[in-house]
């Protein structure tokens, strides 16, 4: 056996020593390691589960109010789970399934087993869904802690998917810019500057992407410094690397950046127009780290042959994919559109090529016509 | 059909994966996302079967939409990504043949196999349970989707047993329910904020909900601006 811990986000996996020198994908991150053949030092004696905490109380649950301080004290959720079950999460490169066949689960990880054993259709006979069971294994899904180092800055993303938060540790001399309101807490090293950033074509871009004009600059002036940003409404927080590449996000989905990125607003034309969420798209390009919001939780989609989205759920999506705001396909050549006016899908954004959409569970607009019915109504 | 339950409690959503030629009827407006080999049909009739414009107007009635969605897979490994509008949890119940009454709105979607039809309650029922006038009844067998908000919690009840208004979510057939008022006196019930109650009787399966959304609406409404 070879135990091994992924250098990026330190989720551990024990593995067959036929898999040692090659690499595998972690389920965790999603960052490639190296297997290398380790001594035969007994793993189990350096699991951090041995947190009494940890190792009694349902996985990741009930650690709630971790402060920035110990928060890195506390082990990360999944290692709560018997190890062996995360055996065979690291899949080695070799067998590894193509990253983007078909709808991965959120975050892929540890709950691939846990969902086999709830998730499968039919259950017992006579059987209505156990709860219990079910609540543990989404559970400790929904609350894994994401967490990464990148040349730029080290995150966590805590509490999720419900009420997500990101901690974010730069070095001194670093930058972080973000949208205002974002700043939940800080380390008193850290310098806030607010301001336009990137000249009139670019702040007024933003504002159109339904941004603020104002950006903050939070600056590590001495020494290492901290911040925890969340967003507006309940909900989840994604990552995303630029490597050269455009990220375009939704209204509204922006959170924060690294030096590095320029946020722009990117118009639509006749697209905009008609998919009902504005006109224009935050467009995100450079190298370095962004981060953006949702209301509901998030779920990366690797899409490969072709996706349809509703385009109130788009949270941001790859530059690589061409998209366009349709009525479901299928019903507009056969020339019936009952679907569009009836079916209350309206419009979809068809996505084709390939790379990476990000989808949110709930949209703020179903809340909002729900809560309409109970405004009271004017008295005269 | 496979289907995995994503993100629970508040944020759920169900992802079904689907082969060719299976089918699925879901809720107007639940879909979030799907693969392309997906062909979308909007009817006011079960999939195949009965149907019509009476039984969506009885739909409409129990607070669900007069049409309904069917989502048939015309390739293989079709996904497809459905979730209730508000906060709540999702929860899939197999249905093998009993039948199941469930609460107007929380009906998300079900397999082919499945009737629905809106059910009256009787009149007493419908204006003082604090749920809709009709109810959805599935029959059948196949998976059935239904959403709650709030998370969902089971009871088995054997005997009697009480829920506030507004906290069901879906029963068996087999148990009945009247309502009742929650303590030995009216006016006390009232006072005690609980008012009238659901009591069922019999033995079977009951679900309900921790949040009602009548509840959470009128906390909020009052701090709303006037429409």
């Amino acid at each position: 056996m070879i135990s091994i811990a992924c250098p990026h986000c330190q989720k551990r996996y024990r593995l067959d020593d036929k898999f040692a020198g090659k690499k595998a994908k972690c389920k965790g991150c999603g960052q490639v390691m190296s297997i290398k053949a380790s001594p035969t030092a007994d793993s189990t004696a350096t699991l951090p589960s041995q947190d009494p905490l940890a190792a009694n109380g349902p996985p990741a649950q009930n650690q709630p109010h971790t402060t920035p301080d110990d928060a890195a004290a506390v082990p990360p959720a999944e290692t709560a789970a018997p190890i062996t079950e995360t055996t065979s999460t690291a899949t080695p490169v070799s067998a590894v399934e193509p990253l983007a066949a078909g709808v991965p689960p959120a975050q892929g990880a540890a709950t691939d087993n846990n969902f086999a054993s709830v998730g499968s259709p039919g259950g017992q006979p006579g059987g209505a869904p156990h709860q219990p069971n079910r609540e543990q294994a989404s559970r400790g899904e929904a609350s894994q802690i994401l967490r990464g180092t990148t040349n730029h800055l080290q995150y966590e993303i805590s509490q999720r998917p419900d009420f997500s938060i990101v901690k974010v540790e730069i070095p001194q001399g670093r930058k972080l810019y973000a949208e205002p309101s974002a700043m939940v807490s800080m380390t008193p090293s850290m310098h806030l500057e607010a301001g336009f950033k990137g000249g009139i074509g670019k702040t007024f871009g933003r504002l159109l992407g339904g941004e603020s004009l104002i950006i903050n600059t939070f600056t590590a002036q001495d020494g290492p410094g901290e911040v925890m940003f969340a967003g507006g409404a309940a909900g989840d927080v994604a990552y995303h690397r630029l490597e050269g590449n455009s990220l375009y996000l939704q209204r509204g989905a922006y959170m924060f950046n690294s030096e590095g990125v320029e946020v722009s607003g990117k118009w639509q034309g006749a697209k905009g127009f008609f998919s009902g969420e504005g006109l224009v798209l935050l467009k995100a390009s450079g190298t370095g780290d962004i981060f953006f919001n949702s209301y509901g939780a998030i779920v990366p989609i690797d899409v490969t042959d072709g996706f349809i989205v509703d385009t109130g759920y788009v949270v941001a999506f790859e530059e690589s994919l061409q998209y366009r705001v349709t009525v479901l396909p299928g019903l507009r050549t056969a020339g019936k559109i009952k679907s569009f006016f009836f079916g209350g899908e309206g419009l979809v954004c068809q996505f084709a090529g390939t790379g990476r959409v990000w989808v949110q569970t709930r949209q703020v607009k179903s809340f909002l016509s729900w809560a309409h019915n109970y405004r009271p109504a004017k008295s005269n | 059909m496979q289907h995995q339950l994503l993100a629970q409690p508040a944020m759920s959503v169900a992802k079904l994966t689907m082969q060719a030629g299976e089918s699925v009827t879901c809720e107007v407006g639940a879909m979030i996302a799907m693969t392309s080999g997906f062909n979308v049909e909007t009817t006011s009739r079960n999939k195949g079967g009965s149907g019509g414009l009476a039984k969506g107007l009885k739909r409409m009635f129990a607070g669900e939409n007069f049409f309904l969605n069917h989502f048939t897979a015309t390739a293989s490994d079709q996904t497809l990504m459905i979730g209730p509008g508000l906060l709540g949890d999702v929860m899939h119940y197999p249905l093998l043949g009993n039948t199941l009454i469930v609460q107007g709105s929380s009906w998300l979607a079900s397999a082919v196999g499945i009737e629905i039809d809106a059910t009256w309650q009787g009149f007493g029922k419908a204006l003082f349970s604090g749920e809709g006038m009709f109810w959805v009844k599935c029959s059948g067998s196949g998976d059935l989707f239904l959403n709650s908000f709030g998370s969902i919690y089971q009871v088995d009840v054997d005997g009697e047993y009480v829920v506030d208004t507004g906290h069901i979510v879906a029963f068996d057939d087999t148990l009945q329910f009247r309502v009742g008022k929650a303590g030995t006196s009216l006016v006390g019930s009232i006072l005690g904020g609980e008012g009238l109650v659901c009591k069922f009787s019999g033995q079977g399966r009951l679900y309900c909900q921790s949040h009602n959304p009548p509840s959470f609406g009128k906390l909020l409404g009052p701090k709303l601006k006037a429409r």
